[in-house]
This record gives structure tokens, C-alpha cells and sequence, in this order.
């Protein structure tokens, strides 16, 4: 500074005021003035004053903080409370929300809701030109997020940046489509989820405090990620590929599960009824055998005898049946009468039906 | 008495009159500088406060001391494998020399001009140094810091600090996206014919291996059932043999009666002879 105000002062203050040229004049209409002002002057301007002292009288809620300014500059952060500062034009006070967390959305824009209020679901529509991004591998996604913040220091949020909300979109944008730009679209679609926000807050943070907003990102939310709508098809094709895969193995293995406790039912079938056909024969065997030396031994005794009642015994048996034909011819006459026996013309037994 | 108190009043009057008119206040947010008839005031510039000048000959121009935002529209850029995508960044600055800012740029706006010549340029050199996957992927964040270097060093001449400038968004021109869309989609068309065929060479092969299982089951219990029906066949033989090789001639001669008794029914038919041993009493 070049001047002096203090000079300027003295110089005001010396100058051969009240002197002017038609002072006197002015003093007349003055004093009228003056008389016809005089009943409210002594109670106007103290009240005047009082209320003046009075606005410098202000709350601070609890989540907010005061940030108190004099002749525009920075003066101090009041808690709080009830606070005074000197009122305008002297000092000066401002009060940020700082402990609210406020949200802002990307890729998409809830419908009829305000940014800073709760996010519902379904209710959205997607900004296209903020969702799409390209992966590190060369694909496309769109990914939306939301991303919650607060004033950390309200000092550099008020005075440091101009629009921090604006500066946070940017860099929200910024950094997701840097951590994406990292990725695969795999991991950004399924478990990289997790990854991705963190990474994304910590750089979004890097920024914002490298342009010291006084914002912290609390948060950041991945909500939709989801391939493009051009190609989505073909990814829920994949998907259902998945299930198809899974589903051919399960019948498989179901069919296996079918097919094989069958066969070992069958099989303890077949070695059961064999052991039963052993079992069987041998007892046959031993029953017949016994038999046989049974009668052995009563043969034994009496060969002739009973050779000959068991021969008799059995052909009366089967002559006994009445259908069996019986001819008896002399041997003589068998030698010259059949040379040659017509068997065909023999009369065949009749059918049962008709005896 | 009345005439000084009057006098008083109007130099007071008077004084606050010029103190308004000398006194102005910079803002935390601004800076300023003072201006006498077309010449600046001093080397330095006012920080936020209460000031004051010399009222008419000098006035005052205030300057934004905060981070200013310059959003660049996004531009088409070749990449050095001939790709082209289309880039959109910011650049944060700030004007730190409002003295050098004023006299070389005058305002906001003729240093957004600067600075889209400059940072436009800088990240088109730069970024046609880098395939268009490097400049999506891991060169990214080296791309940002030489671009914010260089154009903080160009810029530094006219009073403005580059603090920052970040790539927001690479997109690809419509036509590229369409060709990736139709790469992802061939991408995925085949790994679903991977899974599914995957799936039915695993289902095949667990059907096979089942129906193998099924036939080894059966075999084994076919092969057993056979041993174990020889073992009786065999047993049930030996013990034939056993008993009826204690006689022979009774077991021929009774095993014969009983085939007789069997093998004649109905249908037979004898020719006797008066010979026959069944005769010998009927003659």
C-alpha cells in the first residue's frame, strides 16, 4: 500500500471544516429538522443499536459447525451451542451441516427423490454416459454407484474449492473408471465387488484431499453392475449355460444313482438264486441218495425177491392206465404175420373230449 | 455548544461516507489486487480481510482463490495403436500470481482458453504415446501425472497453478463400441457352448462309467452264480456217485423201472409176446 489512511484521517479530521458557505441557512433548516424529529430520537437509535447487537446472536445446531468470518476472512470454528460474533458487516457466520452424510449417484439418477435423501430401489434410471466404462480387458460394463460423503473439515470446504460437490462427481467418476480400467469385467461383474469399492474410496479420497476439499468419502456402493444392454443377453446365456452344465452332471448323476443300486439288487438276485439252485441240488442229491441206500440195503436182503416185486409193481403201474394199448401176440405169430407192421393205421388213441 | 456537535455529526458523516467508499473487504475465498488508473498497486496481491484504497483513483479487481474447476469437452484422440477414443478430463487449477494472471489472461475465461489449448494438446501428445488399452488400464494414472506436469509447466507464466488434470472418461466411438459389444457377445456366446458342452462330455462320461459299473455288477454276479451252481451240480454228482456207486446193477436196474413208469403214458402202445416175463403166469 502506497497511502496512508491514517493520514487521510488527520487530514479529514484537520481540514477547516463547518465553515461552509451558506452554513448558516442550513442550520436553520437544521434545527427545524431536528425539532420536528425530536420526540422518537433518543428511543430509535439506542433500539436501533440494541437490535444491531442483537443479530450477532446465533445458533450452532449439533450437527453443524459455525465458521465465523471477519471482513471476510477466516476468523474461527465455534461447537455447538448458542454463539455471538460482532454483527455485519463486522464479522460474520456460516454454518455447514457437517456431521450429515449426503449421497450422491452415479450412472443413475433415483426418480422423483432428492440426492441427499434415501436411496430406494428400483425407482431409477440409468445415465448412460456416466455408466458405461471400459474394462481393462477391453469390454464394456455399466456400473452404477452411489457414493456417501461428509464435510470433514469445514474450513476447506468452504474456502478452498469452488463447487466441491461438483469436484466430488469428478472424481468419483474419475477414480471408479480408473479401478475398473484395472480390472476384468469377471471380477467387476462377480466377486471383485468388493475389491472395486474399496479401492474406489481410497483413491476418490486421495483426490479429494490432494484439492483439499474438506470432504471425506464415507462410502462408495456399487449398486448395478451389469454388462451393457446390447450384450446382456448373451451374459445371462452364459449364466444359464452355467446352470445347464450343472443340470446335465446332477441328471447324469442322477441316473447313476438310479441305475446302480438296481444292479446290485439284480446282481445279490442272481448270486441268491444260484446259492438256492446249489442248495437245492445237493439236498436233492442227499434225499435221493438216501433213498436209494435205503432200499439198497433192504435189497440187499432179499435180491430176487424184491427185483421181482419192483419189476411187477411198475409194469402193473403202467399197464394199469387204461389208455395204454395193450396186444398180446404169439411169437409165432408176430414172426409170420407182421412182417411189416402198419403203424399208421393202427387206430390212435381218440381225443379225451370224446370218450 | 450545538455548532460543534453539528460539525461533529458531518465530519463523522462525511468520514464514514469515504471510509465506505476506501474500505473493501476480500473474502476468504478471493484474492485481489488494486488497480490505480490502469496500473497495479504494488507487487502483492490482498489476501482476505478488511483493506483499503484511495477512493476514485483506484479500484479494485477481485480474483477466485480457490481450486477452479475446468471441464474440457471430450475430445476424439488417436491412440498409437490407431485407435480412436474419445476423452473427457478435467483439469483443477488455481490462480496463485493474480498480478501475472491479470495482466496475461485478465479472466476466468480467457484462462479457460489457455488452458484448453494447453492441456488438450499435452494429453493428445501423450496419450498417442500409449496403446488404447494402456491408456485405459495401468498407464493411466502416468499419463494423468506427466499431462498435469507439463501443462503446469506451460502454465505457469500466466499465474496459474495446474494442480490436477484427470482423465474422466475414455469412451470408444460408437462404432468401435458396437465391434466390442459384438466381440463380447462372440466372447460369451462361446463360453456358454463351452459350459454346455463341458456339461454334456461330464454327463456322458458319468453315464458311461454307470452303465460300465452296471455291466461289471451283473457279470460278477453271473460269474459267481455260475461257481456257485457248479459247486452244486459237482456236490450234488459226488454224492450220486457215493451212493449209487455202492450198486451199480440195482441202481440200472430201479433208475430203469422208474423211466419205464415215466416214459410209458397213454400214448404207448405194447406188443406182447406169451414169452414176456410179465406174461409167465398167464400161460
Amino acid at each position: 500500500m502506497n497511502w496512508d489512511w491514517e493520514k487521510l484521517q488527520k487530514q479529514q479530521q484537520g481540514r477547516p471544516g463547518g465553515k461552509p458557505p451558506s452554513f448558516d441557512d442550513f442550520q436553520d433548516q437544521f434545527d427545524k429538522f431536528k425539532k420536528f424529529k425530536l420526540p422518537g430520537w433518543k428511543l430509535i437509535i439506542p433500539l436501533i443499536f440494541l437490535l444491531w447487537i442483537a443479530s450477532g446472536f446465533y445458533i450452532v445446531e449439533p450437527d453443524e459447525v459455525g465458521v465465523v468470518k471477519q471482513f471476510g476472512q477466516f476468523l474461527r470454528i465455534t461447537t455447538a451451542g448458542p454463539n455471538y460474533h460482532i454483527p455485519f458487516p463486522v464479522q460474520s457466520v456460516l454454518t455447514p451441516k457437517v456431521t450429515q452424510i449426503r449421497r450422491i449417484e452415479f450412472g443413475f439418477r433415483s426418480v422423483g427423490r432428492a440426492r441427499t435423501q434415501n436411496f430406494q430401489q428400483g425407482a431409477s434410471r440409468e445415465v448412460k454416459e456416466e455408466s458405461l466404462m471400459l474394462t481393462g480387458d477391453e469390454n464394456i460394463l455399466s456400473v452404477q454407484f452411489i457414493v456417501q460423503y461428509m464435510i470433514k473439515d469445514a474450513e476447506n470446504y468452504l474456502f478452498n474449492v469452488n463447487d466441491p460437490e461438483q469436484t466430488l462427481a469428478h472424481a468419483g467418476e474419475a477414480a471408479m473408471r480408473e479401478i475398473i480400467g484395472k480390472g476384468k469385467i469377471d471380477a467387476a461383474l462377480t466377486t471383485g465387488k468388493q475389491e472395486i469399492q474399496v479401492e474406489t474410496r481410497i483413491l476418490m479420497q486421495e483426490i479429494l484431499d490432494k484439492y483439499e476439499t474438506g470432504l471425506s468419502v464415507v462410502a462408495v456402493q456399487m449398486q448395478n453392475v451389469h454388462p451393457p444392454d446390447d450384450v446382456i443377453d448373451a451374459f445371462k446365456d452364459v449364466a444359464s449355460a452355467r446352470e445347464d452344465k450343472s443340470r446335465f452332471i446332477n441328471e447324469a448323476e442322477a441316473y447313476q444313482r438310479d441305475i446302480l443300486p438296481k444292479a446290485r439288487g439284480e446282481a445279490a438276485r442272481i448270486v441268491n438264486a444260484a446259492q438256492a439252485y446249489r442248495e437245492a441240488k445237493v439236498r436233492k442229491a442227499e434225499g435221493d441218495a438216501a433213498r436209494f441206500l435205503s432200499v439198497l440195503a433192504e435189497y440187499n436182503k432179499a435180491k430176487d425177491i424184491t427185483r421181482r416185486r419192483l419189476y411187477i409193481e411198475t409194469m402193473e403201474q403202467i399197464f394199469a392206465n387204461p389208455e395204454v394199448e395193450k396186444l398180446i401176440m404169439s411169437d409165432d405169430a408176430l414172426k409170420k404175420s407182421v412182417p411189416y407192421l402198419p403203424l399208421e393205421k393202427l387206430p390212435k388213441r381218440a381225443p379225451k373230449a370224446q370218450q | 455548544m450545538k455548532k460543534r456537535t453539528i460539525v461533529l455529526l458531518i465530519a463523522v458523516v462525511i468520514g464514514l461516507f469515504v471510509l465506505a467508499s476506501a474500505a473493501f473487504t476480500v473474502d476468504q475465498t478471493q484474492k485481489a489486487i488494486v488497480i490505480q488508473l490502469g496500473r497495479p498497486v504494488g507487487s502483492k496481491e490482498l489476501g482476505p480481510g478488511l483493506h483499503f484504497k484511495l477512493p476514485l483513483v483506484q479500484n479494485v479487481v477481485f480474483f477466485d482463490a480457490r481450486i477452479l474447476d475446468f471441464d474440457a469437452n471430450p475430445e476424439e484422440i488417436t491412440t498409437t495403436d490407431k485407435k480412436y477414443m474419445e476423452v473427457d478430463s478435467y483439469t483443477k487449477w488455481r490462480i496463485v500470481d493474480p498480478l501475472t494472471f491479470y495482466t496475461k489472461v485478465r479472466t476466468i475465461q480467457g484462462a479457460r482458453a489457455r488452458l484448453d489449448d494447453i492441456v488438450r494438446s499435452q494429453l493428445r501428445v501423450a496419450l498417442g504415446r500409449y496403446t488404447l488399452i494402456e491408456v485405459v488400464s495401468h498407464k493411466r494414472k502416468e499419463i494423468m501425472g506427466a499431462v498435469t506436469t507439463r501443462s503446469a509447466e506451460l502454465l505457469a507464466s500466466y499465474g496459474i497453478e495446474v494442480i490436477d488434470v484427470r482423465i474422466k472418461r475414455t469412451d470408444l466411438p460408437a462404432e468401435n463400441e458396437r465391434s466390442i459389444f459384438g466381440r463380447m457377445k462372440a466372447e460369451r456366446e462361446r463360453q456358454a457352448k463351452q459350459y454346455r458342452s463341458e456339461g454334456r462330455e461330464a454327463s456322458a462320461r458319468l453315464i458311461a462309467t454307470a452303465d460300465k459299473e452296471r455291466s461289471i455288477i451283473l457279470a460278477d454276479a453271473n460269474k459267481q452264480a455260475e461257481i456257485v451252481r457248479g459247486e452244486g451240480d459237482g456236490l450234488a454228482t459226488k454224492i450220486y456217485a457215493d451212493a449209487l456207486g455202492q450198486s451199480p446193477e440195482f441202481y440200472a436196474f430201479t433208475r430203469s423201472l422208474e423211466a419205464y413208469r415215466k416214459g410209458f403214458d397213454a400214448n404207448s402202445r405194447f406188443i406182447l409176446t406169451p414169452k414176456s416175463p410179465f406174461l409167465d403166469y398167464m400161460q
